[in-house]
């Protein structure tokens, strides 16, 4: 007859038996690696950015001192830099409201009435523009809102130039041609996030059970107040979490404003001249801090709404 | 004789639950023991605590005489029948029955053998090539036990293994599982929370409660002399009389227990106990009948074919005064 | 009651524009790498031609960035499926201090918008000493590329009924044969599925890499600065379909690997 206890055979049953006798041991080991990383260098470097911002530029040397200030902080409220931080945050604010927009029908119909092939069609037609190549992406706006481009020639075609042209002449948004505008900038950004909205929308849409629909219609709403009393604030942590991507994306983003657009600067770009060719990095630093504070809060705000169930 | 399985005065608490509390346990070698008790009463921790998925808060527990204290699952010669049956969803059954082996080094050829061999045990030769996606619950459970029996362990636990099956297989699988554990002598370790499947198979039993064992005995004791009220209440549905009327059936005054079925309808004048019946409940063997006496509701189990009295009528309640159990506890 | 589950007619066209208004602007891509002008984007092309598969095939500034770009997102991915499936491990086993910041640490990198994550790396790289080279890049790369397959593996853990590995454990399995015959297998495709989207986010990332590469360009990069100042246009149409394709195949492939499951790959970009 066997033994009740079985031998220890090798190093392998030894750790084993360690793991099993001290748990936090194989946390501790599972985890410290991953934290090394994030918690320490990535932590330590975003700390060591918050630290620049504090620091000065010597005018006249355009050396950084390194001793505490606020001074970088207020140049942040000059009108020119201020300005920026405006637009940018406007810029995010109605990329994100237009994806919204657009991206509900989508969501919706994918979560309620797509089944079977169509449902596989959705999915990888949201998914496809989500992952495929940001810069390819960016660059087919450049060729579709170039002067010379689909958009005018279209327009042109159906007889419709006129209305390019009155959009174009507004003033703030317009500009030369739709590549040169920020309407043109604006519709770049809606396109390239949308997905980052429709795929949490839809996860949270797929959330609501069919039966609270008919548990609806049942106590007598009509399809528009179930739409609204029910589906919607359901919709709603999706819409957030989605909200998080396309408003932290554009806040960040100084590729596309470099590529379509006039050139006003937004906080991503400003952030890339100052540290690079301005040679200014506490201004920089600064200028980096806004968003990382606006998407502390933006989080913090979404992960009680309850938003991160819906990533 | 060392025991099987020992436990002195473990307990598991989980922050401020003590899911087992103190408890007090020995197993014989060779024997059907099962653990029975309603859930959250501690008897699946305490299985977990001899597989070694749980450690002990305080105090021994030894297999076979020898601490386990210090000994993490894998090395404990036990094996575990999981109540989901865990098969590993990516393996074939005859991979599955001998994973333990394959871990353990033994060669295919041999590991292919024992498997096929311990699959005709449980009556699935020819199923080795599927996936356990392709089985019926029952073929599971009998993977699942295949592949704890093929390490012949010395002892086999099993965590309500007939839980997930209907009434009539899990009835087939009673008798097999009993008859299985004769043959090959080795200790079963049952976890359950159906009396009945508790009182058929076991050959001594324990009833959990609160982290704690009420009662340790063979279903016989348990069923007929409970000892508690939780236990008269928990296993069948003995009736428990307060002291005052036990006194005044002419037994010491104790709490005591009496079982429906010792229990007889008369004309109500002269019986020692009367009342009016306020239930009448059909159960196919027989009727349960709920008479009010008083204070105490007391049921008599009156046999298929005899005639019933309707409901409202007094009646007399007869019986012998050996079958009245004194408990120890209220 | 089949009727209820129809879709209003503007909702069906709603839905399909938005798809499309997806789709076109990449077939245009597509296009234009055939068009026979190559100073301004006309619409309609003048002619067609296939020519610039010849002459990108011929340009010897394409394929240094080609192959330094495929180098890092296998080295990043490879990196990123280590520390994503350790971090993973450890969410799936136990509630402890810390877990929710931790949650929120992993998804950080792509949650502050690339700029930032950007400049804090090249700041921290300079401090540390470390020249810009390849490794900075590809370090770079891994940080945000570790929550997506930390995403597909920590879904996958949840699936899988905790007790297989007990099982295992039971059978007399040590926690490394435990790994290897049974975790392993069972997260596999979900690991592979997340590795093939972190490679296709490593491939075409351009933001982060601006700021933690050194002389050495990446095929975005070189994309980039063919946007900036163009030269043949339609070789970077040309490019940009390469650029497509490589990401195009390994998402599909997680597509495929992870259909069915809950946890469809892509959810969490």
């Amino acid at each position: 007859m066997k033994s009740a206890l079985l031998p220890e055979r090798g190093p392998g049953d030894r750790l084993t038996a360690i793991f099993w006798r001290r748990p936090r041991v194989l946390l501790a080991v599972l985890i410290a690696p991953p934290l090394l990383w994030l918690g320490v260098v990535y932590i330590g470097s975003l700390a060591a950015l918050l630290l620049q911002s504090f620091y000065s530029i010597d005018e006249f040397s355009g050396l950084v001192v390194r001793e505490f200030t606020l001074k970088t902080y207020g140049e942040l409220l000059r009108p020119a830099n201020f300005d920026i931080i405006r637009r940018t945050l406007l810029m995010s604010a109605s990329v994100t409201l237009a994806s919204a927009v657009v991206a509900f029908p989508i969501a919706y119909y994918a979560a309620r009435y797509a089944t079977g092939r169509w449902k596989a069609v959705f999915y990888l037609g949201i998914m496809l523009p989500l992952w495929s190549s940001y810069l390819v992406k960016v660059y087919a706006w450049k060729l579709i809102l170039a002067k010379e481009g689909i958009v005018t020639w279209v327009a042109d075609s159906v007889g419709l130039g006129f209305l390019l042209d009155a959009a174009l002449a507004l003033p703030g948004v317009g500009g030369n041609s739709l590549s040169t505008s920020f309407l043109g900038t604006f519709l770049v950004f809606v396109y390239v996030w949308l997905p980052y909205m429709i795929l949490p929308m839809q996860a949270a849409l797929e959330r609501v059970p069919k039966s609270l629909l008919e548990a609806s219609a049942d106590l007598g709403a009509s399809s528009a107040q179930t739409f609204r009393t029910v589906i919607l604030p359901l919709a709603m942590p999706g819409v957030i979490a989605g909200s998080i991507f396309t408003f932290s994306l554009t806040m960040g983003d100084y590729i596309i404003p470099q590529i379509v657009g006039t050139s006003a600067r937004f906080i991503g770009l400003a952030v890339y001249q100052l540290q690079g060719t301005a040679g200014n990095l506490p201004l920089a630093a600064a200028f980096a801090v806004v968003p990382i504070i606006i998407m502390l809060i933006y989080l913090s705000l979404a992960k009680r709404a309850g938003a991160f169930d819906a990533l | 004789m060392t025991a099987a399985v020992e436990f002195q005065t473990v307990s598991r608490h989980f922050g401020p639950v003590r899911a087992v509390d103190e408890v007090n346990l020995s197993v014989a070698e060779g024997t059907f023991f099962a653990m029975l008790g309603p859930s959250g009463s501690g008897k699946t921790t305490c299985l977990r605590l001899i597989s070694g998925f749980e450690k002990p808060t305080h105090g021994a527990i030894r297999i076979f005489g020898q601490d386990v204290s210090n000994t993490p699952p894998n090395r404990r010669n036990v094996n575990t029948v999981f109540q989901d049956y865990a098969l590993f969803p990516h393996l074939n059954v005859r991979e599955n029955v001998g994973y333990g082996l394959m871990v353990k080094g033994v060669g295919r050829a041999t590991r292919n053998a024992k498997a096929d061999e311990m699959l005709a045990l449980v009556k699935l030769d020819g199923f080795g090539e599927r996936k356990p996606g392709q089985l019926s619950g029952g073929q599971r459970q009998r993977v699942a036990l295949a592949r704890a029996l093929v390490n012949e362990p010395r002892v086999l636990l099993l965590d309500e293994p007939l839980g997930a099956l209907d009434l009539k297989l899990r009835e087939a699988m009673q008798d097999e599982l009993k008859a299985l554990q004769k043959r090959l002598g080795i200790t079963f370790v049952f976890v359950t929370h159906d009396q009945g499947e508790a009182l058929s198979m076991a050959d001594r039993l324990a009833v959990f409660n609160h982290g704690k064992i009420a009662q340790i005995g063979t279903p016989e004791e348990i069923y007929s002399r409970p000892r508690t009220h939780f236990v008269a209440d928990f296993v069948g549905s003995s009736n428990v009389l307060p002291p005052d009327l036990v006194q005044r059936l002419g037994a010491p005054p104790t709490w005591a227990s009496l079982r429906p079925e010792a229990l007889r309808l008369t004309a109500a004048q002269g019986a020692v106990l009367s009342g009016a019946i306020i239930g009448l409940r059909y159960l196919g063997a027989g009727t349960r009948v709920t008479v009010a006496v008083a204070g105490a509701e007391i049921g008599v189990l009156v046999p298929s074919g005899a005639q019933l009295p309707e409901a409202g009528a007094e009646v007399g309640i007869a019986f012998d005064l050996a079958d009245l159990h004194p408990m120890e506890e209220a | 009651m089949r009727s209820e589950n129809r879709a209003p007619k503007s909702l069906t066209l709603a839905a399909i524009g938005g798809l499309l208004f997806l789709h076109l602007p990449i077939a245009l891509i597509f296009l234009y790498a055939f068009t026979t002008e190559e100073r301004t984007y006309q619409f309609p092309p003048p002619g067609l031609t296939l020519k610039w598969f010849a002459v990108a095939w011929n340009r010897a500034d394409i394929w240094p960035p080609l192959y330094l770009s495929l180098r890092v997102a296998a080295v990043a991915t490879l990196m990123a499926l280590v520390l994503g499936t350790l971090c993973a491990a450890a969410m799936a086993r136990a509630r402890f201090f810390g877990r929710d910041q931790l949650s929120l640490l992993i998804i950080l990198p792509i949650a502050l918008p690339g700029v930032i994550t950007g400049m804090s790396l090249r700041s921290a790289f300079s401090l540390m000493d470390i020249p810009f080279s390849t490794l900075t890049i590809i370090l770079g790369h891994a940080t945000f590329c570790i929550v997506i397959v930390y995403n597909n593996a920590v879904a996958r853990f949840r699936r899988l009924s905790g007790s297989i590995t007990e099982a295992s454990a039971d059978l007399g399995a040590n926690s490394f044969q435990t790994f290897r015959y049974i975790l392993l297998p069972n997260l596999g495709s979900a690991l592979l599925a997340g590795a093939m989207l972190a490679f296709a986010l490593s491939f075409d990332e351009v933001i982060v890499t601006t700021f933690t590469a050194g002389q050495q360009s990446t095929l975005p990069i070189w994309m980039l600065q063919e946007l900036v100042r163009p030269r043949q246009r339609p070789v970077t149409n040309v490019v940009a379909i390469v650029v497509f394709a490589t990401t195009f195949i390994p998402i599909l492939i997680a597509y495929y690997l992870t259909r069915g499951g809950s946890e469809t790959a892509g959810g969490g970009k």
